[in-house]
């Protein structure tokens, strides 16, 4: 590989940590249009190396999450139970399919994705309810309003087949899924914004381990491409959450939706 | 399922062991595989033109196998590093499972367990 190549990739996983951070969403639905589309690579492998990525801001996020408290531990884990079945789905299944359907597929989520986040940006959804006497219940302090939030959650069944639904568009697209658990959680479950964010980017690492060695056993893990594109990834996601305290404004989701919509527009017409 | 009237944990001192040990775990995962890559990399650079990869990927026992022998080898490194990154949600969820046991919460043991018994099976169908 070219140095030209390993710099390209430590820079594209760079930006697509950046703006994934900067929006609370992982990296991948940044890093698989890049690495398919300008750097060329088979559908597959592009969804490899953005389950490894997935894996790794995952983790570094989470570590600091779990000893903030913000993660509901036990909540997360119940929950693990359905997103790891639906990522072993989404994961064999993505192996039977071509690259192309995977691409139009991948292309459809993108839409999606900029539907929601638009959508957010006009909700009132940090307006949620708290739940008294439901299940799960936990508490965190909240250091940007120095109160200690106490919580607890209701209609978990639900919340546990959203997580299938999520775990399976993990294992098949190469994405975290938090986009369908964190509103789920948040709207349907009444966790606070804050403890359903950091609960969700907790499951993701343990959701995309799940797919990670299918990928692995079919041959689309390069160690010379995914190394670069990891640590690019998780440098960029660092510098996104600092640059996300000092950037304030509801015109970043407004450009990023329609960065998205352009990019799923050009991933859907190059499998025509 | 029924999951009305569960808490999350006995009280808040034994909260902190279990998030203590799980937030270690994925520190040591998520760094040292990290540094894994990027020695890798730096070697794979200095050696420039010499670096062939193998045309499939490696089981993994022969991986970490060639690094405790010693081995300097690029790919050696970055493959150890990537199986290392895989792995760490397994260790996390094994960690998980040993803090509900320390604070004996023994239904979450079995949560931990299940997810663990479910990780593993991919991984042993997977790699069959």
């Amino acid at each position: 590989m070219s140095t030209v190549s390993f710099l390209l990739l430590v820079l594209g996983g760079g930006v697509a940590g950046t703006m994934g951070a900067m929006l609370g969403l992982g990296g991948g639905v940044f890093l698989i249009p890049f690495l398919a589309l300008v750097f060329g690579l088979p559908m597959h492998q592009a969804i490899a190396t953005s389950i490894l990525a997935v894996i790794a801001t995952s983790s570094a996020g989470a570590a600091m999450n779990v000893e903030r408290q913000t993660v509901n531990l036990r909540l997360g884990m119940v929950l693990e139970i359905a997103t790891v079945i639906g990522a072993i789905f989404g994961g064999v299944t993505a192996n039977i399919l071509s690259g192309e359907v995977l691409s139009r597929i991948f292309a459809a989520l993108l839409l999606f994705v900029s539907f929601m986040m638009i959508w957010r940006t006009r909700s009132d959804i940090d307006a949620a309810a708290p739940v008294i006497n439901g299940s799960f219940s936990s508490s965190y302090r909240d250091e940007a309003t120095d109160t200690v939030v106490t919580y607890s959650v209701k209609r978990v069944p639900v919340v546990l087949v959203i997580s299938f639904i999520a775990g399976n568009i993990s294992g098949l697209l190469g994405v975290g899924g938090g986009i369908f658990k964190v509103p789920a959680m948040h709207m349907v479950a009444g966790m606070p914004m804050k403890a359903a964010t950091a609960t969700s980017n907790f499951m993701i690492g343990v959701t995309a381990a799940a797919s990670a060695f299918i990928y692995f056993a079919h041959g689309h893990l390069n160690p010379m491409i995914v190394s670069p594109a990891v640590l690019g990834v998780l440098g960029g996601s660092f510098l996104g959450v600092s640059v996300n305290r000092r950037i304030k404004g509801s015109f970043l989701p407004w450009i990023f939706a329609v960065v998205l919509v352009l990019v799923s527009i050009w991933m859907f017409w190059r499998t025509l | 399922m029924n999951t009305d009237g569960l808490t999350t944990g006995k009280d808040s001192g034994a909260h902190h062991l279990v998030e203590r040990w799980v937030g270690r775990t994925l520190r040591f995962g998520v760094w040292t595989s990290a540094g894994l890559m990027v020695a890798g990399l730096l070697l794979a650079w200095l050696s420039a033109g010499s670096l062939r990869l193998p045309s499939e990927n490696p089981p993994p026992g022969e991986v970490f196998r060639s690094l405790l022998a010693g081995s300097l080898d690029p790919v050696t490194l970055m493959f150890a590093g990537l199986l290392l990154l895989m792995l760490t949600p397994f260790l996390r969820v094994l960690t998980a499972a040993a803090g509900f046991a320390a604070e004996k919460d023994r239904r979450f043991v079995v949560v931990a367990l299940v997810v663990f018994a479910m990780l593993l099976g991919e991984l042993v169908f997977s790699l069959r």
